[in-house]
Formats: C-alpha cells, sequence, structure tokens
C-alpha cells in the first residue's frame, strides 16, 4: 500500500477532523486572497494611469480663443500626441458643473473656471515623452500651469505599496494559522490513530514510512484549504462584480480584475507545502515504542 | 541456517548496505550478558542476567507480576534500553543499535501481547497484511502469505470481519497470525494468554508451539503455571531481578499433559 493510499485511509476514518481543518484554513486564506484581490486591483488602476498619457495645460487667464487654437494645432503636430481638445473657461465650467447641484459653484463666474488644453499621448509613449510634452507646454507664455496627473498615480502606488505590505502581514498571519491547525489536527489525528502508530513501530516500519500519510494529509489540507479559500473568494468576487460593475469600472477605470492563475497557483502550492511543513514538525516525536 | 515457518532457511532483514554474516548463523540465537535494569535505584527488575538461547528452542519465562519478564522481552525488541550488559541477537548488541536500526531488528521478531495490540476498525486482513506492507512486498505474495497464515491460525474466510469485532482468542489468533506473517526468526509472546479463560489460553499456547514445530523459536512469558505444567519445557524463572533456568521444565517427568 502506498503511503498517499494509506493517508486516503487515515482521511476517511478521521474525515471529519480533515473536513474541519481544511475549513479553519481555508478561514485564513480568504483573508489573504481578498487583501491579495485588493492590491491586484489598485495595481491594474495605478497601471492604466502610468500607462494613460494625458497632461492638462492651463491657459493664463486673457488668453484668446485664437492663441488657444494655434498653441492646440502645435501641439497636436507634436510626435507622441494622439489628441488635443481646447476647453475654453465656459467649457470647462459647464463639464464642471454637469450633474451636480452645488450652489457655490454654479455662483462662480466663468472666469473663475480656467480654459485648458486636454493632451492624450498615444499608447507608445512612454513616461519620458509625457514629461517631455509637460516641458515643452509649461514653457509656453500662454500656459500657466501643466498637470500630468503623476501626483495621483504616485499616490496610488503608495496605496499600493501599503497594500502589499499589509498583504505581507496577513501572510505571516495565514502562515501562523495553517501552521497552527495542521500541526493540531496532525496531532490530534496522531493521537487518535495511537495504536495504529504504535503497531506500526512495532512491526518494524521506519519513521519515514509511519510519518509519510500524515505529511501527505497535511500538504492535502494546506492545498485544499486554500484551494477552497480561492473558491469562496471568486465567488464573492463574482457576486460582487456582477452586481456593481458599472460603478467599479467608474471607480477602477476599467472592469475589475480576479487573481492572475499563477497567484492562484502559488497560493495552493504554498497551502500544500505548509500543511506538509506543518506536519512534518508536529510529528518529529513520534510515539515512542 | 535456521529453516523457517514456511519451509525456507532464515536470512535476517537488514539495512540497505548492510551485508548478511554467515558466521551469525552459527551462533547462539540469543545471548543475555550481565544484563541489568532498573526503574528505581533500589529495586532493579534484572540483575545481571546470563542466559543463552538456542535456534529453535521453545523458553517460558515466568514470575510474579513485576519480575521483569515484559521488561526481558522489551529489551529484546528495543522497546527499553539495559542499563548494563549485552543482548546478542543473532551476534548483534541490540542495546548498541543505532535508533535508525530498531525497526530493521524488529522485522525479524513477531511479538504477540496480551492486549493482542490490534487495530480494531480494520478488518483481520488488513491487520495481518500491515507487517508484509511495511516490507513492501508485492501484492500478489502478499495475498497468498495472508492467506495461508490464516488458513494456519484457524481464520481461513474471516479475513473481511473487523478485528475489533472478534471474540479475545480469535483476536489473539489474529494476532499470532501478524506475528508470524514474515517468517521471523524469533517470536516473542508476551502474556499472550492473560486475557483469554484457561482453554482458550491452552489454545492458544497450542497454537503458538505449533509455529515452533515448524523452526522458529519462541520465547513465552506467562505467569500463569498451568500452562508450564502442560509440557515439559525449558522454563526461565524471574524473581527480585534474578533468573533461574531449568531446562528441563518445572513438571516431574512422566506428568507431561498434553496440550488440547
Amino acid at each position: 500500500m502506498t503511503p498517499v493510499q494509506r493517508a486516503i485511509r487515515g482521511t476517511r476514518s478521521e474525515w471529519r477532523l480533515h473536513a474541519l481543518s481544511v475549513f479553519s484554513v481555508s478561514v485564513a486564506f480568504v483573508c489573504l486572497a481578498l487583501a491579495l484581490l485588493v492590491v491586484v486591483n489598485v495595481d491594474a488602476v495605478r497601471d492604466a494611469w502610468a500607462r494613460s498619457g494625458r497632461a492638462s495645460a492651463f491657459l493664463r487667464a486673457g488668453t484668446t480663443d485664437g492663441v488657444a487654437r494655434e498653441i492646440e494645432a502645435a501641439v497636436a503636430a507634436a510626435p507622441g500626441v494622439r489628441s488635443v481638445r481646447y476647453v475654453a473657461a465656459a467649457a470647462a465650467r459647464d463639464e464642471i458643473l454637469a450633474g451636480r447641484s452645488d450652489a457655490v459653484l454654479a455662483a462662480l463666474p466663468p472666469e473663475a473656471f480656467p480654459a485648458s488644453l486636454e493632451v492624450t499621448l498615444t499608447d507608445d509613449a512612454n513616461a519620458t515623452r509625457a514629461e517631455e510634452v509637460a516641458r515643452l507646454l509649461g514653457a509656453l507664455p500662454a500656459v500657466e500651469s501643466v498637470d500630468t496627473y503623476r501626483s495621483f498615480t504616485e499616490r496610488l502606488a503608495a496605496v499600493l505599496r501599503a497594500g502589499v505590505a499589509a498583504a505581507g502581514l496577513l501572510s505571516l498571519v495565514v502562515l501562523g494559522a495553517v501552521v497552527s491547525v495542521v500541526a493540531s489536527t496532525i496531532r490530534l489525528s496522531l493521537q487518535r490513530r495511537s495504536d495504529e502508530v504504535e503497531v506500526l513501530k512495532l512491526i518494524g516500519a521506519t519513521d519515514d514510512y509511519v510519518r509519510g500519510p500524515f505529511v501527505i494529509e497535511g500538504a492535502a489540507q494546506g492545498a485544499l484549504g486554500s484551494l477552497l479559500a480561492v473558491g469562496i473568494v471568486f465567488s464573492l468576487y463574482a457576486i460582487v462584480a456582477g452586481r456593481f460593475d458599472g460603478e467599479l469600472s467608474l471607480l477602477l477605470g476599467g472592469g475589475p480584475r480576479f487573481l492572475p492563475w499563477q497567484l492562484v497557483v502559488t497560493m495552493v502550492v504554498a497551502g500544500g507545502a505548509l500543511g506538509a511543513a506543518a506536519a512534518w514538525g508536529s510529528l518529529r516525536k513520534l510515539l515512542t515504542v | 541456517m535456521q529453516r523457517t515457518s514456511g519451509g525456507g532457511w532464515f536470512r535476517p532483514l537488514l539495512r540497505k548496505g548492510e551485508r548478511f554474516d554467515p558466521e551469525a548463523a552459527r551462533r547462539p540465537l540469543l545471548v543475555f550478558e550481565g544484563v541489568h535494569k532498573a526503574y528505581r535505584a533500589d529495586a532493579p527488575v534484572l540483575r545481571g542476567l546470563d542466559l543463552t538461547i538456542e535456534r529453535g528452542e521453545f523458553v517460558f519465562f515466568t514470575g510474579p507480576s513485576g519480575a521483569g519478564k515484559s521488561t526481558l522481552l522489551r529489551l529484546l525488541y528495543a522497546a527499553e534500553q539495559v542499563d548494563a550488559g549485552r543482548i546478542l541477537f543473532m551476534g548483534r548488541d541490540v542495546a548498541r543499535l543505532r535508533p535508525e536500526s530498531v525497526p530493521f531488528l524488529r522485522r525479524n521478531i513477531g511479538i504477540v501481547f496480551q492486549d493482542f495490540k490490534l487495530i480494531g476498525s480494520w478488518s483481520v486482513w488488513q491487520n495481518v497484511a500491515l507487517p508484509l506492507e511495511v516490507l513492501g512486498v508485492a501484492p500478489k505474495v502478499l495475498r497468498t502469505r495472508v492467506g495461508e497464515v490464516l488458513e494456519r491460525v484457524g481464520l481461513a474466510g474471516r479475513g473481511d470481519e473487523p478485528a475489533g469485532t472478534l471474540s479475545g482468542g480469535e483476536k489473539q489468533r489474529v494476532a499470532v497470525a501478524r506475528a508470524i506473517v514474515c517468517e521471523p526468526a524469533l517470536v516473542l509472546a508476551d502474556e499472550p494468554t492473560g486475557n483469554l479463560d484457561p482453554q482458550l489460553a491452552v489454545d492458544i499456547l497450542g497454537l503458538v508451539e505449533d509455529i515452533h514445530e515448524s523452526g522458529v523459536t519462541v520465547l513465552f512469558a506467562t505467569h500463569d503455571r498451568s500452562l508450564l505444567d502442560l509440557r515439559p519445557r525449558r522454563v526461565v524463572v524471574l524473581d527480585e531481578g534474578r533468573a533461574t533456568d531449568s531446562p528441563l521444565g518445572l513438571v516431574a517427568p512422566g506428568r507431561e499433559q498434553r496440550v488440547a
């Protein structure tokens, strides 16, 4: 009988205990998977903004439409620029007030809203090119200031770093939880099957022979627990994404993303490895016969 | 070399890389040299035990409770360590074995316990097959061997029954079957009749004697004097740490009783 067959026999005889362990492990992994899901989506937003290549050049008060149109034509001809849109002060006011019922904003005169040139770069334009275009625009006398939205991307990057740090801490919590749950389960299982272990040792089974099925059971608990967690998180994701797709798209600037398959595989493999290591560690001292 | 219960020649099960020493086959199977064992310093269980057991012998170990019968057997299969002295099993000192060598010692010894030590939720077949599984015997050979052994102990056709549901006598038969399924050089029976009524005790003794007839060395620990009176066998009486060896048994010649 192979160690796997013996592990299956052991799991069958203690299936309730193993099911409880898998569930407990999955709870820990759900926390980690949710944190990773947030990180993945924040990263997607940051990436989208970093690659969007947008800039707004705000024109000085008093800049005529004619000057603005000349600058628009000149910038549109520059390499790496996909399009330029001139937004006059009145149009800017209308855009900001659209869909809002803010009396304070509505009371402001059109001059309070600066005219701007909204520049969109081509997809292949990199960050350096975006900075060059911004510098070029900023050097024009009619341009008061240029915003490339880099500060927003940097803020998102900071959020992302915090998210990654939180996920790292959660990983440690998950590691502790998995090791503790699996080790406790295996120790309990060992106690309940102490007769079997005692007999095995008395008839000449080596420690590795005795440990084998328990380590496989631990690995299975870790892997199944993480797989169950991924299933639970995916179900939650499908419900939320299906119900709030529009809102999420608006918020994230694109559709929400689930965990990439490489991350899922890593989680399952890590769960299995942690479970095996926890089982191995808990069996260092087998029943002494 | 010694004939095994299966009719073949005994060859000890060695660890990988270790070579069989043919010279060992000509030595006594067991030699106790000045064996000392104490759980409490003021009450030693064994005090300098010297004893030699040849291949194919059947030896009773008897004495009052706590005399050291079980301790002696536990020392043999390295569940306990001697405080002083040597126990040579086929020429090798059991007390000096490294922990990783102990399983390979035990594969050469079949053990029958008073409390059977069966896995109750497993079938009779699974319990008996376990030593062969540990050895990695091919499934076909395993099936044949387990079938033969079950037949030998009178449990043919009972392989599928859960061991936990059997009577005491039947459980002990399963334990005997498990002890001999690997054709060990030595069978240790540690009070195997302690939990059985007198008739079943005699039955189990008869079964162990049958196994001995095929050439296996048997050490049978019991405090039941009535079993010793059945046949004139070598008896070692343990008391207060000392051993008294009676090579012809405790029964006066001419008063032997047959085992039923």
